[in-house]
This record gives C-alpha cells, structure tokens and sequence, in this order.
C-alpha cells in the first residue's frame, strides 16, 4: 500500500499553470471556431493599443482604451511573437498571485496544510482562472498588491513605495490602501536604521516626530515620486490624451449604463442634469465613511483592512463590472486562517447569498438586454439587494474574524533593524 | 447595401470585423458616430455599408427571384425616458447597388435599385424596434431608495466595525 503524496505548493502551482494553459488553447480554439468569443473584449482592445504602439502611433487611438500606456508596452509581443502572449503573461500573474499568498501566510506562521488550502481558495476559484485566460489584466494589479504586502513585511519601505506608486498610476483604486499603509508604518511598530529611544513621555513633538516619521515620509515621498514621474513622461509623450483616458476618466467616471452598482438608475434618470454640490457630496459620503471607518479600526491588520476596504470600494463605487471582483478574491485567502468562520453554514450563506445576490441581478440584466423587456426597476432593486448583499458579507467576516496585526510593537532597549513582523 | 441608421441604434465595428473574418461579409464599414458607449441623447447617426456576393443560376432561362438575406448585428443605445417605458425607433429601407455578371461574359452590368413608391412592390413592412427606457416619474423615488439603501449599508458595516473588540 503506497502512501498518498501530500499536496504541495509546487504540485498546485503546476496542476494550476497546466489547466490554464490548456484554456487559453481552447479560448483560442474557440475565438476561431464561435460567433461568440472566449476572448474577453477587453484584451482586443489592449492588442489594438499594442499594436498601434507598436507602429509609432499612440495607443489612444484605439477607442475604449483607458489604461497606463505600461499595459500596452506590455503586450507589445502580441504583434510579433503571438495574439496570446498577454494571455499568458496575465495567467503567470494569477499563478503568481498565488505563489505570493503562500509566502505571506508563511511568514505569518501559519501551518502548510491551511496555506494550501488559502492558496487553492485562489488557484481554483472558477472566477480566477477564466479572467486571467480570457485576457484580463487584472492578475497583474493583484501580484503587485500582494509584492508590497510582502515588501511592508520585511521592511522594504522603499520597495514598497516604488510598487505602490506604480499600481496606482496603473490602475488608481489602490489609492485606498495609501492611509493604512502610512498607519501601519508607525513608528512603535516598524523602523528604518537604528530603534527609537523609549519615551514615556508622549507629548506634542513626540507626537508630531511620530505622525511624520522617517518611514512614513519616505513612503509618501518615493511612491508620489513614481507616480508622478509616470504620469509626468506619458503625459509628455500623449498629451492630454494619456490624462483623459487613463485617469480622469475614472475619476469622473459616471456611467448610466445599467451595472450591478446601485447608482446606475439613479444616474440614468438624471443624465444630463447638473447635479447640485449636496447631490454630489451624498453620493460620496457613504464610501468615504466607510472607508474611514474600516481605516481606523483595521488598519494594523492590514490585509484584513485592504480585504474590507476593497469590498467596500467596489461595492459602494459608481459603476461596477465583474472584473472588480478579483481585487478582493486575491486578498480573500491572507485573511482566511483568522476567520472563525465555519464552512458549515456561515461560509457557505455567505457564499450563497453573494452568489444568489448576483445571479438575481444577471437574470434580470438578461431579461433587459436580450429579451428587451423593460425591467429596469427590477434591475435596480437587483443592484440594492446585491449591496446589502455585500454589506452583511463583510459584516459577518467583522463579526468572526480574530485581529492579527501584521506588526508587533517592537522592543527598543534590544533592537537596531527595526522590523518585526508576525 | 447601405442602411442608415435610426438614432439610438448603432453597429460596434469591431464586431462587425470579427464577422469579417468568419466570412460573413465580404467587406463592411462603419460611418459615422461609432461611439459604443454613449447614449442615444448624446450621439450622432451612422451607416453601415456591407459587400456581400451572390451567385444565382439562370441556366433554365425562366425568370427567377433571387432571396438574399443579410443579417446585421445591431445595438440599441440608451433611449431618452419616456413614461410608456419604451422609446419606438423606425428603420427606413436600406438602399442596394447591386453589380452583376454573366458566367462566361466579360461584361459587366450594372443597376441602382431604388425601393419602389409603390407599397405592394416594396415588400417590406416598416421595422420598429422598441427600445425598454428609464421612466422619469420614477426619479425622485428611485434617488431616495438609492441613498436610503446605500446609508443602510453604511450602517450594515459601520456598526460592527465601531463593536468590534481588539485583543490587547
């Protein structure tokens, strides 16, 4: 009788590779041989950009595109190796994503079987798998998200900024994680170069040396550094083009198209319309309290805070589509081994519910779109139910998770590098 | 044929190249207001030009008709309200050139079809798509329930997270 072989990470990571491998050869497969494309729309418009990158011209040109010019420099391959090459460098991403939670987790001390099955919550989500293989860039924002994490660990404060200023030139919604990341960076908890002296005193001017500390400038001044710098250069080289599409865009972005965000009706009824400042602000002040919220209570535990804040993001934000998902899915498996969360029944309601909420508003955007009944009321009571939806989720996984702050407060009679992470 | 297209109605190009390349056509272009993503209040009218090609076999020598059906993949852009819940968008006749040749005959021929004043020979019906819109009585209503439901969910998260107990 031979003993079954354990699981381990290098046995996942290559099952994982395979089978996505395998997808992206059927997508092609398919792509050639359906009218309807495996492909995701998407990735046609990245290769278009790449490919008009490619020929000297710039890459906004290709109508729809809304991204750093880094993607299409990216995808330049696309044109003279293969179609696919993006597909492959986004699925490398996601395998990587999950190399990264294990390392986390590890670090964080948690046993090998529970890193396994965190990692596999990622490797194996149906979600993840097809996004990356479809030609979603979205892997490559979570790996970097997941590289500062570890940076932050280990004290690498300068690699972290540089990362951190580049996702957010990237893809902007990271600008989130900014106030917990500088909270986290406290000086009690993580230090540059030789330990603080202790004070038992903590008066204005510790409290101002604290709020201002050296690791805490240092962060804010390099990550602004980079993203400024990349903003600055593509500016420079497409104009008021780059700063259209690639950032105002999404920071104006409100659109009357019917999505799973609440406001999409409300946005449709009043387009057009000049809203007045207290219309605007309303809108804003449910996102900006939660975040603030979440922030202060959560922020030591940061994986825990950047899961909550990000659900909260995407749940509260103007216009939501599908590939938002995965910002949260990816930090999903760091916050898992803390979950007093039970399988049976709290994990699967929670489950359940998320998943009900969003198949209820598809079967109503189905009715809308294809069979062009007007359902547009029901679509947007969808889009409420699928908020509260996520609101009881994510209170439920406040209620049962145990707070793990990634850094103990440091020793300072004993210590001259400063980190001690847990 | 070229079918000029209603307000509020639009062909995505690159779906229509992605047809190009199955063969579904033998060349189309898009003119006009090809924006994807704006609504009907917001856009301009385009037209869509399709090259199709036919054969057809007369060797009986009777007179024959030729059925040609063209399908064009087309999509609606967001209708201004309107209290019925729907906005009625009328197509009008495409117009046709159609070039000919005889097998085994260098010479072309070639003829402008004009559809017909005359109803009975027009044989098609006026198309009228109606497009399900967003009903305007139902703003201030839907703007109070949006917010109302989104301070819910303020409070949904809020709550727990002030309650929650840190270890110390």
């Amino acid at each position: 009788m031979t003993a079954k072989a354990p699981m381990n990470l290098r046995r996942l990571l290559i099952g994982s590779a395979v089978f996505r491998l395998a997808l992206i050869l059927y997508g092609e497969w398919q792509d050639a041989h359906m009218e309807v494309r495996y492909t995701d729309v998407d990735y046609l418009v990245f290769s278009d950009a790449a490919s008009l990158m490619a020929s000297g011209s710039s890459p906004y040109k290709r109508t729809t595109y809304r991204y750093s010019p880094l993607l299409a420099f990216l995808l330049l391959p696309n044109s003279v190796l293969h179609r696919s090459w993006g597909k492959f460098i986004f699925s490398a991403s996601d395998l990587l994503v999950g190399y990264f939670i294990y390392k986390i987790l590890k670090q964080r001390k948690v046993a090998e079987d529970l890193c396994l099955y965190s990692v596999m919550v990622w490797l194996l989500n149906p979600f993840t798998f097809t996004i990356g293989t479809r030609g979603n860039c979205e892997p490559i924002v979570c790996a970097m998200i997941l590289w500062i994490l570890i940076c932050l660990m280990n004290g690498k404060i300068i690699q972290a900024a540089v990362w951190y200023g580049l996702v957010v030139h990237f893809r902007i919604y990271p600008i989130i994680y900014s106030l917990p990341i500088i909270l986290v960076l406290n000086p009690r908890y993580i230090q540059l170069g030789n330990g603080m002296e202790a004070s038992t005193r903590y008066n204005l001017w510790t409290a101002a040396k604290s709020m201002f500390s050296k690791e805490r400038v240092l962060f804010g001044l390099v990550s602004g550094g980079i993203f400024f710098l990349c903003t600055g250069l593509f500016f420079h080289l497409y104009q008021w083009e780059f700063l259209n599409e690639a950032l105002l865009y999404h920071l104006t972005r409100a659109d009357p198209r019917h999505n799973f965000s609440v406001y999409f009706y409300h946005i449709y009824l009043q387009y057009g319309r000049q809203l007045s400042l207290v219309e605007k602000l309303i809108s804003f002040l449910p996102q900006s309290i939660v975040q603030l919220v979440l922030i202060s209570t959560f922020a030591q535990d940061l994986p825990f805070c950047f899961f909550l804040q990000t659900v909260a993001f995407v749940a509260f934000n103007k216009v939501i589509t599908a590939q938002y998902f995965v910002w949260f899915f990816c930090l999903l498996p760091l916050i898992l081994p803390w979950s007093d969360m039970k399988l049976k029944w709290e994990g699967l309601g929670c489950v359940g519910l998320w998943m009900g909420a969003q198949l209820h508003w598809l079967l109503w955007g189905y009715l809308l779109e294809f069979k062009g009944q007007n359902v547009f009321l029901q679509l947007w009571m969808a889009s409420l139910v699928f908020l509260l939806a996520n609101a009881s989720v994510m209170a439920v996984f406040i209620r049962l998770q145990r707070f793990s702050p990634i850094f103990l407060q440091i020793k300072v009679s004993d210590s001259k590098s400063g980190v001690k992470s847990q | 044929m070229i079918e000029r297209l209603p307000s509020g109605v639009f062909a995505d190009p690159f779906e229509l190249d992605h047809l190009l390349h199955h063969g579904a056509y033998a060349a189309i272009g898009v003119f006009g207001d090809t924006n994807l993503e704006l609504p009907s209040v917001s856009s301009n009218r385009s037209a869509v030009e399709i090259h199709m090609n036919f054969k057809h076999n007369t060797s009986s020598g009777a007179m024959s008709e030729l059925g040609i059906r063209i399908d064009l993949p087309l999509h609606a852009r967001y209708a201004p309200l309107h209290e019925s819940g729907y906005s009625e968008v009328a197509f009008g006749t495409p117009d046709l050139l159609v070039s000919c040749s005889m097998e085994g005959s260098s010479e072309k021929r070639s003829c402008l079809i004009v559809p017909s004043s005359d109803s009975n020979r027009l044989r098609t019906d006026v198309v009228v798509w109606k497009i399900p819109c967003g009903i305007m009585s139902y703003t201030n209503v839907v703007s109070v329930v949006t917010f109302a439901t989104a301070l819910v969910s303020t409070l949904v998260i809020v709550l727990p997270s002030v309650l929650y107990s840190k270890p110390r």
